[in-house]
Parts: C-alpha cells; structure tokens; sequence
C-alpha cells in the first residue's frame, strides 16, 4: 500500500493549481456559468487552449494520438484541481476511453488529437425515452445501406447535443438478435443531415447553478434522428458489439476525479464555511450535534475519495474491475445527497435561498445542490443498477 | 499511490487466512467461550512458531522489522478466523514498549514477546472510559524508587491470560496539556490487585481491576512520570487501528456467510440470492466492509510513514463501528430464524464485532476528534490532507 503521491505528482498538482490560480478569471466563470454557452465562451475556449498546450489533456494516451503516455494517476491530479473548480478537463463523458480501447486506427487519428486540442466534443446518446436504466431495450434503429447507414429514432438526456461537434450513438443494428447482441456504436457529426436538437430544460435552469454545484446543467435535450445517413465508417468496433464496446466506456465514466468531485465539494465547502461564518452570532462549529454530522459527513468523504483512488489502483495495475466502479458509484451519490440534505437542516430557512436571492449562502450553492445532488444517483447508471451490478458481478448473485 | 495491498503484504495476508481456515474452525472460538483462560493455548503456540507475534517488531529484538500494516493485516485475518488469542492486546501492549520504551525494558520485554513467550495487555479505561487523559483517575505516588498504584482500571481484555501491563495512571491533577499521566509496566501477579471477571456480549475475557497499594519498581515506568500522556494516546491509537482491522475482517467474514447462505436458502420457490431486495443488501454490506478497510488501511499507512495519524485512526474507528455493526446486523436479518440459534455459527462473529464496536472509543468519541481536527485549528480543509489532532 501507498496512499501518497509522489513528488512529481504533488509538483504536477501545484502546478496546475497555479495554473488555474492565475487563468480561471471572474470572466471565465461568468462564461462558464453561462446557460447558453457554457463551455464554449471565447476566453474559455481560450484557457482550454492553454490546458491542452501543457498536456494536461490525454495525459495517459499513447503519444501517437497527442497524448503523453503518462500515468492516469497524472490525469486523475489534473482532473481533481479543474474539477474543484467546475471545469470538466480529459477523458471522462469524452467517449475517448472507449476510442481508444476499440476504435480504428483512423478513428484514433480523427478523434484523439481533437478532443485534445478541444475542437471535437461528443455528446452521450445512449438513453432513449423507453430506454433509461434498461438501456438494452433501446430501439433507435440503424439499417446497412451500401456502405452507408441510416439512422432512425430518439435519444434523451443528450445534454452536450447543442455544443458538441459529434454523438456517441447507440442504436440498434440487428433486430432479431438478443437485445445486448444487435446494438452497436457510431461516432456521427452533429452537423449530419436530418439530427435534430430540442431542448429539455432541467429543474437547474432558471437561476443557473452556481460553478461547482453537482451537474448544475440548466439544458439537457432530446436528439432526433430522421434518415440520417451516415457512412459505415462512423462505426465503433465491431457490428453488433456496441453493448461491451460501451459498457467499457461507461465504466470508465464512473470512476475518475470528476466523479468524485461532484459527490464531496460540499463536504469541504461546509467545513470551511462553518470555520469562517456564523449566523447572528450563533456559531454551528460549536454545536456538539452539528460538530458531530460534520465529522461524519467528512469520514464518509474520505470512504469516497479512497473507493475513487482504489478504482485509479486497478486501473492503474492493469486490473479489472469486478465491482469496485459500481461500489463507489452506490457509495458517493448517496453520501451527496446524505451531505446535501444534512447541510440544509444546518442552515434552515437560509439553505433554501437560490443564487441571486438576499442572504443567499455561498451564491446559493447549498441550495442549487439540493436540485442536482441526487441526480447524481441516476445519472450514468442508477444506484440501484449499480448494486445489481456489486451483488451480480461481485458477489456472484443470480440474475432475478 | 496504490491503495491496494502490494505483492508481499498480500502474501503475508493470504498465508495467515490459510493457516487460519485449517487451524482455527468456528468451534474453536465456541469452545474457547467456555474456558476459564479465555484462549487457546494450542493455537497461540502454533501462531508463534511462524513468527507472527513479533512481525513488527525491531529486528534487535527478534522481530520481523515490517511495517505495523503487515500485523493489521494478520489481525483482521485473524478477526475474520474470530481465533481466540489474546493477540490484540498483546502487540498493543508491545508496540507501546517497541516505540516507547527504555532500552532495558525493551530488552527484557520484546524478545518475549516476538516469540510468543509472553501475554500483555493494557489498562488505560476506568469507569469513565471515555479515551482522554482527564478520564484517567486512578492515582499513583511516587515512593523511593516504587509507583504506588490505587485505583480502578476498567475493560481489560485478557487480564487473567496475561503477564504484564501496559497502564496509564494519574501522578498528578488534570491540567490542560495532559500533563499527570504515567504509563508504567504492571506485572499482573502483583500483590494488591483484586480481578473481577466481565461477562462481554462477545463471551470473551474482560476484567474490571480494583488496585490497593500496588507497588511497581520506577523502572517499570515508560517514558518519564507525568508525561505519559502522548505515548499513552499513541498506544491507544494504535490499538485502535488493529482493532478496526480485526473488526472489518470479522464483519467482511460474517457478509459472506450471508451471501452463500442466501445462494443455498430457497424460498419463494427461488434462492432468495435472487431476490432484489437480498441482493442490495449485500451489496451495501460489501461497500460498507470495504469502506471500513480502506479507511483503516489508510490509518495503518500513515501511522508506518511517520505522519500524524491519530484523525484517521478516529475516522476509521467511527466508520467501522456504525457500518461493520450494520453489516452483522443485515447478515442476521438474511439468515432469519436460524441466523440466532446457538447451534449455528453465525452468532460468534455477531456478537463479537457488535462488543468490539464498543471498544476502544464509540462512533460519538471519535467523531467528536475528527470534528476537532476540522474545526479546532485554523485553515481551509480538504479531504485527503495530514490533518494534525487536536486533543
């Protein structure tokens, strides 16, 4: 065992916190937290610009595809200090993971270097309005035509759809066969004719969630596919294969610092404003009962950050995950949420006011999280599958 | 950074689970609960002649000379074997001379006990047992070159079983920087100590001592009269730390004889492993066990690297308690009826993990440190940073 970083990780760290000390501006913030452009205003576009010149994106990718052959423990560092402060850097959602494990040489070279430099970003079209925590049953339909493909159907919660350049699709492609043996995975433009985008506005929309809330995202959408043709080329892996060619690339989505990060920032934010603040004088950091659920609210933080730094372990030692991925993804939504809520009866009347309210606490963080840590128990994979997912593939528990 | 146990420790970890599973079955713990010396004489003497006892040990002193992890790590095997050995509070009371101790008492103590030929124990709780230095009550005076000892020492495993102790005593009033404790070295045949035995939910061996004039030579003393506080306050935390590896490994045990008991119980016409409602159960009985392990062995980690690590130890104790407790709980509740019949074996790591959960500082104690920690000192806080104890 080893539970610290080595000096050049703890240099790397310092660095870029550094880095984001001295480009994250009010103005970048202000963009990000922008509704309408988020992730995609000028100095943003900008800052990425120096994120990936540093090579700080695609740390653990071969060098070939612009990345450093580096450690992911390396980009795990990277992603924790952006992440603390809502910025969304490297592989997890980018759908490279998966390109990387099953994708054609050309896919690499069309792909890889551009999610670095920031010019390619996918949005997820796995779930479809029939079609959530059983994504198996999905029906979006893909028909060979010559060398071509056409698409027809639905995706929901395609939340990037707007911004990004391409999708990550799911669709089925044989019919007849076992629903997890006839889906398979395409890597389509956003600007391919007849996909269109229709917004779906989440309970975060109106104010905006502060930076750093839990997701936070203010727009989701639902995707529309109307004979959308597309060359076989665009697909990933083999035909047929889509279901272990994306549970790959979900999997790999569960575990990293992002993760993490979404499920114990309040965590620390409450610790540290209860230390500086108090109400009228009455100070919470003396209370015994609250003094009490913070410590208990840290520790299962802790739990947290070590079920993330085992799942970088494994991954880092070539191992395979049995159910460590599905484990943490049970374990720190729930403990969100526990924290969230625990914070609200701390605070009382003032936990409920918004960002842009009088009084609000931290720019109503606390109580924007209350709309958006629990969806971090659905999202991805819902801990009730992933613990279907722990008994099953863990525990060897039979399928009901 | 790799939270996961390297190749030698898990060899270390895998050897004891192997030696465990073919020397220690179940019955062994049940009969032990019958027995007036309250261990297994034949499984200590087999323990020690693989080198077990003095693992971590200095070399000078016949040890092992590994790291305290690798003697967490055979505790929790041993929890998960529930071998009844006064193990726990013999390298408890060890470590203390190892890291403490003068170079005489080390001398006359260590090769001892690396061999198995000696059983110690500590005595730090009284009737308030609440692990904090103005808690401690029971007086000595300095006399010539003797401490005089009279007072109450509470909750003291293996008492009868062991030939020394390791116990904290109060040589002058409270004050505010712990100042008035003495640790000293107590034979436990000396005159002036009266035994009464518990009768613990685990059915294993507890004493409540009542002292009256006992008289120990002050070369007995660890460290320096009234400053035993830190070396007392260490000695507890790492008890404690073993003691969480004991108890996760016991829990994790007790899960799984749950998890096979409900792939074998048909009802409904099905094993009931197949029922939903089972099985996220047992998932969460698996994600609370592994929770409590990490923490520990993040605990055991800093404590070898020489870094402050009295906040994890809090942090690890409290987690297990609440959550190893629940995990023995949910195991009973699977196995339904039978899970409390004296005849099945279920019941053996239940009531021990629940008595064990007990010691050495309650969920309430140890998150009441931890909140201390994060409150109590100035400075912005983030998870995974050395935090200093406070108090």
């Amino acid at each position: 065992m080893e539970f610290a970083f080595t000096p050049e990780q703890e240099a790397l760290r310092s660095e870029v916190r550094q880095f984001i000390a001295e480009n994250v501006t009010p103005e970048i913030v202000a963009e990000l937290e922008d509704t309408g452009i988020r992730r995609r205003g000028p100095k943003t576009r900008e800052m990425y610009k120096g994120i990936a010149e540093r090579g700080w994106i695609g740390i653990s990718w071969p060098k070939e595809y612009g990345g450093q052959a580096g450690s992911r423990i390396d980009q795990y560092i990277v992603e924790e200090e952006f992440a603390r402060v809502g910025i969304t850097v490297g592989g997890a959602g980018s759908g490279a993971p998966a390109i990387l494990a099953a994708g054609t040489e050309e896919q690499k070279q069309e792909f890889l270097p551009g999610i670095i430099r920031g010019e390619i970003s996918f949005a997820l079209g796995f779930t479809e309005p029939q079609a959530g925590a059983d994504l198996a049953g999905l029906q979006c339909r893909a028909v060979r035509d010559g060398d071509e493909y056409v698409i027809n159907g639905q995706k929901m919660y395609t939340t990037a759809a707007h911004y990004a350049t391409h999708i990550y699709l799911m669709a089925r492609t044989d019919p007849d066969a076992p629903r997890h043996r006839g889906i398979s995975i395409f890597l389509i433009p956003m600007d391919t004719p007849g996909i269109t985008v229709r917004p779906l506005w989440t309970i975060q929309n109106n104010p905006p969630a502060p930076l750093g809330t839990t997701y936070g995202d203010a727009r989701t959408n639902e995707t529309f596919f109307e004979n959308v043709r597309v060359p076989a080329s665009c697909m990933l892996g083999e035909e047929n294969q889509g279901w272990y060619v994306g549970a790959m690339g979900l999997n790999l989505d569960r575990v990293g610092a992002s993760r993490y990060l979404i499920s114990i920032q309040r965590d620390e934010d409450i610790v540290n404003w209860v230390k500086d603040n108090e109400i009228e004088g009455v100070a919470m950091r003396e209370d015994p009962t609250m003094r009490d659920r913070l410590a208990d609210m840290w520790i299962e933080g802790q739990v947290c950050r070590l079920m993330t730094l085992r799942s970088m372990s494994i991954v880092e030692n070539d191992g395979v995950f049995t159910y460590e991925g599905s484990a943490e993804k049970v374990f720190a939504p729930e403990h969100g949420v526990r924290t969230t809520e625990t914070i609200a009866q701390m605070l009382g009347p003032y936990g409920q006011l918004l960002n842009g309210s009088e009084d609000a606490v931290e720019d109503g963080v606390f109580a924007h999280n209350l709309m958006g840590a629990f969806q971090s128990g659905i999202n991805h994979g819902s801990v009730q599958v992933m613990r279907d997912q722990v008994a099953r593939r863990g525990l060897g528990m039979p399928r009901v | 950074m790799n939270v996961l146990p390297n190749e030698e420790e898990l060899m270390v970890k895998n050897a004891a689970r192997e030696f465990l599973e073919a020397e220690c079955p179940p019955s062994l713990a049940r009969a032990i609960e019958q027995d007036e010396r309250g261990y297994s004489v034949e499984l200590w003497e087999k323990m020690a002649s693989l080198g077990w006892f003095g693992i971590s040990l200095p070399e000078s002193h016949g040890g092992g000379g590994l790291p305290v992890t690798y003697l967490g790590l055979i505790l929790e095997e041993c929890g998960r074997a529930i071998a009844p050995v006064p193990f726990h509070s013999t390298a408890t009371a060890a470590l203390a001379v190892s890291r403490h101790g003068s170079a005489e008492q080390q001398q006359s103590i260590l090769p001892r006990a690396a061999r198995g030929d000696l059983i110690m124990t500590w005595a730090v709780q009284e009737q308030d047992p609440r692990l904090r230095a103005d808690a401690i009550q029971c007086r000595a005076e300095v006399d010539g070159d003797s401490l005089v000892i009279s007072g109450i020492k509470h909750f003291v495993d293996n008492f009868s079983a062991a030939e020394l102790m390791v116990t904290a005593v109060r040589t002058a009033a409270p004050s505010d920087d712990n100042a008035g404790i003495t640790l000293v070295i107590v034979p436990t045949n000396s005159a002036g100590i009266t035994e009464t035995r518990l009768t613990t939910l685990a059915k294993d061996s507890q004493s409540k001592l009542t002292m009256d004039g006992v008289r120990v030579p002050l070369s007995n003393v660890i460290g320096e009269v009234n400053q035993g506080w830190p070396a007392t306050s260490d000695m507890l935390d790492i008890g404690t730390a073993l003691l969480c590896a004991q108890i996760t490994g016991a829990a994790r045990k007790d899960a799984e004889m749950a998890i096979d008991y409900a792939k074998n119980r048909v009802a409904f016409g099905r094993p009931i492993a197949g029922f939903q409602s089972i099985q996220h159960l047992c998932a969460d009985m698996i994600v609370w066990t592994d929770g409590a392990q990490l923490l520990t062995y993040e605990a055991l980690w800093k404590l070898d690297s020489g870094l402050p690590f009295g906040v994890e130890v809090s942090q690890a104790k409290a987690f297990t308690n609440d959550k190893c407790q629940a995990t023995v709980r949910s195991s009973q509740q699977i196995h339904g009826g039978i899970g409390f019949m004296m005849e099945f074996d279920l019941h053996l790591w239940y009531r021990r993990v629940t008595a064990w959960t007990m010691r050495l500082g309650t969920s309430f104690e140890h998150r009441a440190r931890v909140a201390r920690a994060l409150l109590d000192q100035p400075g912005e806080v983030r998870l995974g940073m050395n935090l200093q104890p406070v108090g």
